[in-house]
């Protein structure tokens, strides 16, 4: 005779608070997928007929695509620079332990915990001041310093889990330091940088206190033209919008999966 | 000999790859802080010196209210972050087992999603015919009218929330993960009930993960715009004040001053961030 499990009446109700918690999670962002498939000019429930005219219209609306692309460079472009001069300072500071390493690596990260819109007040202010002014190099600029320390971070995370013992063996076999670093050092990071690229590209292509602050015809991203269209009008082609933004992180997420594992970047993250 | 001289030049050089990135930061994120913070020093007319914005601040209710306002709804997104964030840090670390991976993916998959999509998702639900005033009012009959959920501070403290409690779970869970269950089983072993077990060894043995993960929401929370402009609510935080004196009031002096303001919380944040993971490593 096998006793009958109690109900273990604690775990349940755990249990049913973990679902609707991730109902609160999801049901914000499931209800912007499912309202931009519908056919009328408006959001209202039920939806009755279904279209994909809003993802047509995203296409028709000329400051969506342009801002679009804006947004891609500046993305691209601060993740470049930011691999840039974030991978070496990663790699100088992951393995010391000293406290000048400390607090630089502190200051690498502390854009992460300054509040953007003070960033961006700033950073418009200043470059005006040293010439630079409200242009594509500003916003660039800009952006570059709130996405560094997703670079560094990750990277430096990514480094620290390596072994130190490769390195040495390739330096004994007659490696130079920048073989070393090519061959040995470059393949194992490498899915740092991949994920810290991708977090960083991510960061910037949804950043909008610090995008809000430069106004001009090339410097509008897309967040800050869907804001102002927002301000006025409550057609779906956000919500259609917002789909295909969805879906294009994922779609990334899942490449990055495929080629370097997810499980190995959120270690590193 | 050569090879032993590169190698020394290597170890000597390796520090200097600091440089690019320390100067960058220093050239285009702390001097436009310092001149920013400078300007509000600096009276309207220009020239000289003047603490009178600061003065204003501390003492027009209008911007100690913001003042409060600000800090008020940071410490309450913090606090409902813990209550609700808890619970499915220890379901995470105790009880997901296989699911485990699937609750990591469930809390980290919103994080790819804009913060524009999060926001015009709470719009989407809670407008006068949006999905749930439909559901109560037609579909339901449980409401005669549309309940008015947009615009209020409920609805902005829910939309913070729902950005900020993934990290506070990640936060909670990493710390949880390192509490030795030996510890959970001997209280229980001695007589104390569950409840008991949880408030007197659990918890205590979690409050790390509970503070970093506050300072992060506190600090995060503090600086928002994005959901404060869409979700309303009447809320007058200084992220929304200076938003608005740059946008139609156009008074810089007075931006930078509560910039500087909300720098100097930012950055006792940070502070307190930095100790506080200092003592878990000095532990």
């Amino acid at each position: 005779m096998t006793p009958i499990a109690r109900i273990d009446w604690g775990r349940v109700l755990l249990t049913a608070f973990v679902v609707l918690f991730f109902i609160f999670i999801t049901l914000p962002i499931a209800i912007v997928v499912v309202a931009s498939f519908t056919a009328a000019s408006f959001v209202a429930f039920p939806i009755t007929e279904w279209s994909l005219r809003w993802f047509y219209r995203i296409f028709e609306y000329k400051p969506y695509v342009d801002s679009i692309l804006v947004s891609f460079e500046i993305a691209l472009g601060a993740t470049v620079i930011s691999c840039l001069i974030g991978v070496p300072a990663a790699l100088a500071l992951a393995r010391s332990s000293s406290a000048l390493a400390g607090a630089i690596m502190t200051y690498l990260l502390s854009p992460l915990s300054m509040p953007m819109i003070v960033i961006g007040f700033a950073a418009l202010f200043y470059l005006s001041r040293i010439g630079v002014g409200v242009s594509f190099t500003a916003l660039l600029i800009a952006h570059t310093s709130v996405c560094l320390p997703y670079v560094v971070r990750t990277v430096a995370a990514s480094y620290r889990g390596t072994a130190r013992s490769l390195e040495e063996a390739a330096a004994l076999l007659g490696a130079n330091p920048l073989q070393v670093f090519w061959h040995v050092i470059l393949p194992l990071i490498r899915p740092g940088i991949v994920a810290g690229s991708m977090f960083s590209f991510l960061v910037s292509f949804d950043n909008l206190p610090i995008s809000y602050f430069f106004g001009s015809p090339d410097t509008l991203t897309l967040p800050v033209v869907m804001l102002s269209y927002m301000e006025h009008q409550f057609d779906p082609s956000i919500a259609a919008l917002s789909t295909l933004q969805l879906l294009l992180a994922v779609v990334g997420l899942v490449v990055v999966d495929r080629l370097y594992g997810i499980d190995k970047m959120t270690s590193a993250g | 000999m050569a090879q032993a001289g590169t190698r020394t030049a290597w170890t000597l050089g390796k520090p200097l790859l600091v440089v690019p990135a320390v100067l960058f930061l220093f050239a285009f994120f702390v001097l436009p802080l310092i001149d920013n913070s400078l300007r509000s020093f600096v009276p309207a007319e220009g020239g000289g010196f003047t603490l009178a914005r600061y003065a204003q601040m501390l003492t027009d209710p209008f911007y100690l209210r913001s003042i409060a306002e600000t800090l008020l709804l940071s410490t309450v997104v913090t606090i409902i972050c813990v209550l609700i964030g808890y619970p499915v840090a220890y379901y995470l670390v105790r009880h997901a087992g296989r699911w485990s991976s699937v609750v990591i993916f469930l809390l980290i998959a919103p994080l790819l999603t804009s913060i524009i999509m999060r926001t015009y998702g709470w719009q989407v639900l809670f407008a006068r015919r949006g999905f749930i005033n439909t559901l109560l009012v037609q579909d339901l009959g449980l409401l005669e009218r549309p309940l008015r959920i947009l615009d209020t501070p409920g609805i902005v403290v829910a939309g913070l929330v729902h950005v900020l409690v993934p990290f506070m779970v990640l936060a909670i869970a990493a710390v949880l993960q390192g509490v030795d269950r030996r510890l959970e089983e001997s209280a229980q072993l001695l007589g104390a009930g569950r409840l008991r077990t949880f408030f007197e060894v659990t918890l205590p043995l979690s409050l790390d993960g509970i503070g970093t993960g506050s300072i992060l929401v506190f600090m995060v929370a503090n600086g928002s715009f994005v959901t404060l402009v869409l979700l309303g609510g009447g809320l007058k935080t200084l992220p929304l004040l200076i938003y608005q004196q740059f946008n139609t009031t156009r008074d810089f002096g007075m931006a930078s001053t509560m910039s500087t303001v909300l720098l100097v919380v930012a950055l006792a944040c940070l502070f307190l961030q930095l100790r506080l993971v200092r003592r878990a490593g000095a532990s």
